[in-house]
């Protein structure tokens, strides 16, 4: 049965939401009209694949224990915690500061410490309903504490279609799992996609996620994720988003754990009128946490890109550190790089860091290309190529590097000959 | 000289943001011919090497460019290059986010009889290296970005032996080279000349890179104007008087005009 369009709005919405007129604070996702509901996934996993386990009973063990830890714990009497919890009294008691709707919540959700009220993912609420939706239940995949396992997730869609996994994925104490997505279509028509992810990372777990997306330009796509973090755990997370017509990347860490780490890279093209989205959202719960966000990209055409970063170093994540990088050639004046880098801070032992650089193709550049024989078009679809031999050569499997060389071909003839 | 140039180029001006830069410019270059222009700094060389190329910065205001039969005035530098121009740059551009090897690769491809396939290009491309005292290390690296100036020099000279373009405009490809860079060059210049019987036009200060090569016509250009042309004998005589006389014509030349 084919199904009605649909407009997702405020997805990916900044914590902290800047100026309305920069139209950075969020993005509307147009659901394509007349999409047949499909679930094209793959889910090669052994014996990660449980039904003895879930992520609410993870979160609910580590609640408990993060509880008992509490319990001795003095009440929070900061003014913000009394002016979040009591009727304003105005110019009565001028030591209790008005507060902003953010603040307000952002106090609340520190005196309750729950974490699953907590948990939230990077495109948001309405975006991972919808793809739970498409998938109709949820896989879940889990490492026993100690143990190594890798699980590799396949979505792809068909002309027309509308396909979606949702996957919850738990690495247990001292687990090891390496996980793959790979989000592909070569849809000609209006196609929609995408995956929800949670992830639980236990005491000491690691966890290494690497999600690739190769899909055509006729796909709408959202990748949305988000993930808890006890102690000492560490996370590696690799975007690799290299087509696809509007694609929405979120994702949202929750650092609960002293000592868990995240580390995020992006890598990212868009050409033609591609428009590429991003929301990272990385809240410093515990201390001395540590979180990286480093981001590479190539827009060429008049593609459009918006990346939002915000770490939040919320009260008590004494010794939290978070940086967030991006680097970004604009090959071509036509394209449009929106970059929001964002650090909250409500802690005073903490470091936040950002830097970006963003770098035009500069005309003594393009001149010195073209006394070489490349014209512009040329010249940018070697900045483009030179992104795809990278992410080719780093390619999880040989399934995913054959989506990269199909991109590499349609850039560069035997892009595959090329780099053998 | 054959009665067809490779190269010719008549009374040709040319301007950057409305300064003359070159002013009705006369030079006609044969196949397989060597040429060397030299002058003082700031006597335009460069400019002439770039406009020939088709740089866009500067403006043709009149005259006329012919290569290989074709009027090339109004052409783009990047089909001039597929044409057989080849313009060495004096300080080749760093271009982050390109790896060399797919530079190089991309710079080849579409050009008959030169496209390679992956291996041959491989093979092809380290034996340059090689011949050029270069580390193939660089090949994988983002153009230009950290290299040395002997390294990026070396790297247009691997350019050039590669491409064996028709006609190649070296731009003080010796500046700033220590002893063991300039043999380098030296060499890389012997092998195309050897290789392809190609032109050359070699913009330079220094008379020591002209020692191994065959000069067969020398201009001396000063504020823009080609004030002398003879063979290589003028070469010894400027490596030992330098370019005061001429600067000093030149000047007594542009007063005898003003003053008419």
């Amino acid at each position: 049965m084919k199904m009605d369009g649909m407009t997702i709005r405020h997805a990916s919405a900044m914590p902290a939401p800047t100026w309305s007129w920069l139209k950075m604070n969020d993005v509307t996702v147009k659901i394509p009209d007349g999409l047949e509901r499909t679930c094209q996934v793959e889910i090669e996993a052994g014996d990660t694949l449980d039904n003895t386990t879930s992520f609410e009973s993870a979160i609910a063990r580590l609640q408990e224990r993060l509880d008992a830890e509490r319990s001795d714990a003095r009440a929070d009497s900061r003014a913000i915690c009394v002016a979040a919890t009591r009727k304003d009294k105005g110019a009565e008691d001028l030591d209790v500061p008005a507060l902003s709707s953010y603040e307000k919540r952002a106090a609340l959700s520190e005196m309750a410490g729950d974490v699953a009220a907590d948990f939230e993912t990077g495109i948001g609420i309405n975006a991972r309903a919808y793809l739970n939706f498409l998938a109709g239940g949820t896989a879940v995949l889990a490492a026993e504490a100690g143990e190594t396992e890798q699980a590799n997730i396949r979505v792809t869609a068909e002309n027309g279609t509308a396909s979606g996994a949702s996957v919850d994925i738990i690495a247990e104490d001292g687990a090891t799992f390496a996980v793959t997505i790979s989000l592909d279509s070569t849809a000609e028509q209006p196609t929609f996609m995408g995956s929800t992810l949670r992830v639980f990372a236990g005491r000491g777990a690691r966890v290494d996620l690497t999600v690739y997306v190769t899909a055509s330009d006729a796909v709408t796509l959202m990748e949305d994720s988000g993930f808890v973090l006890d102690e000492d755990a560490r996370v590696t997370v690799r975007h690799v988003v290299l087509a696809g017509g509007f694609t929405a990347t979120g994702l949202a860490a929750d650092l609960r754990g002293d000592r868990s780490r995240i580390d995020v890279e992006t890598s990212y093209l868009a050409a033609g009128t591609e428009q590429r989205d991003f929301n990272y959202v990385i809240r410093h719960r515990g201390r001395k946490t540590l979180s990286n966000m480093d981001a590479n990209g190539v827009l060429t055409g008049s593609s459009k890109k918006c990346l939002r970063g915000t770490i939040d170093l919320i009260h008590g994540a004494k010794g939290a550190e978070g940086a967030e990088r991006e680097t970004v050639l604009l090959a071509n004046h036509g394209v449009d790089n929106k970059t929001i880098p964002t650090i909250l801070c409500d802690e005073d032992d903490v470091a936040g860091n950002h830097g970006a650089t963003i770098g035009h193709v500069r005309p003594e550049q393009l001149f010195y290309a073209a006394c070489r024989g490349l014209s512009q078009e040329q010249t940018e679809a070697l900045f483009l190529s030179a992104k795809l031999e990278d992410a080719a050569l780093r390619a999880p499997n040989d399934a995913i590097r054959a989506h990269v060389v199909r991109l590499g071909n349609q850039i560069v003839p035997d892009f595959e000959e090329e780099i053998a | 000289m054959s009665a067809t140039p490779l190269l010719s180029i008549t009374g040709l001006t040319a301007s950057v943001d409305e300064k003359t830069i070159l002013h009705g410019i006369d030079l006609d270059v044969a196949a397989g011919e060597t040429h060397v222009l030299m002058g003082p700094n700031g006597a335009g060389k460069s400019t002439m090497g770039h406009v020939i190329m088709g740089d866009p910065v500067y403006t043709v205001n009149e005259g006329t460019i012919t290569f290989d039969g074709q009027d090339i005035t109004d052409l783009s530098p990047d089909k001039r290059s597929r044409a057989g121009l080849f313009l060495s740059f004096q300080a080749p551009v760093e271009i982050p986010g390109v790896p060399l090897s797919s530079f190089l690769r991309a710079s080849i491809a579409g050009r008959p009889g030169l496209e390679m396939k992956g291996k041959e290009f491989r093979r092809r491309v380290k034996e340059l290296a090689a011949e050029l005292d270069m580390d193939t290390a660089y090949l994988n690296r983002e153009l230009g970005v950290g290299f040395s100036g002997g390294e990026k020099k070396k790297v247009e000279m691997l350019q050039l032996l590669l491409l064996q373009p028709k006609l190649a405009i070296l731009d003080e490809t010796d500046s700033g080279l220590d002893v063991d860079a300039l043999g380098v060059v030296s060499r890389g210049m012997d092998a195309y000349r050897r290789s392809t019987d190609g032109s050359l036009v070699i913009i330079t200060h220094n008379t020591r890179i002209l020692e191994h090569l065959e000069v067969d016509r020398v201009h001396v250009m000063v504020n823009g104007r080609i004030v002398r042309e003879d063979d290589a004998s003028l070469i010894p005589w400027i490596d030992a008087n330098g370019f005061d006389s001429f600067e000093r014509e030149a000047a007594e030349q542009l007063a005898a005009g003003e003053s008419r």
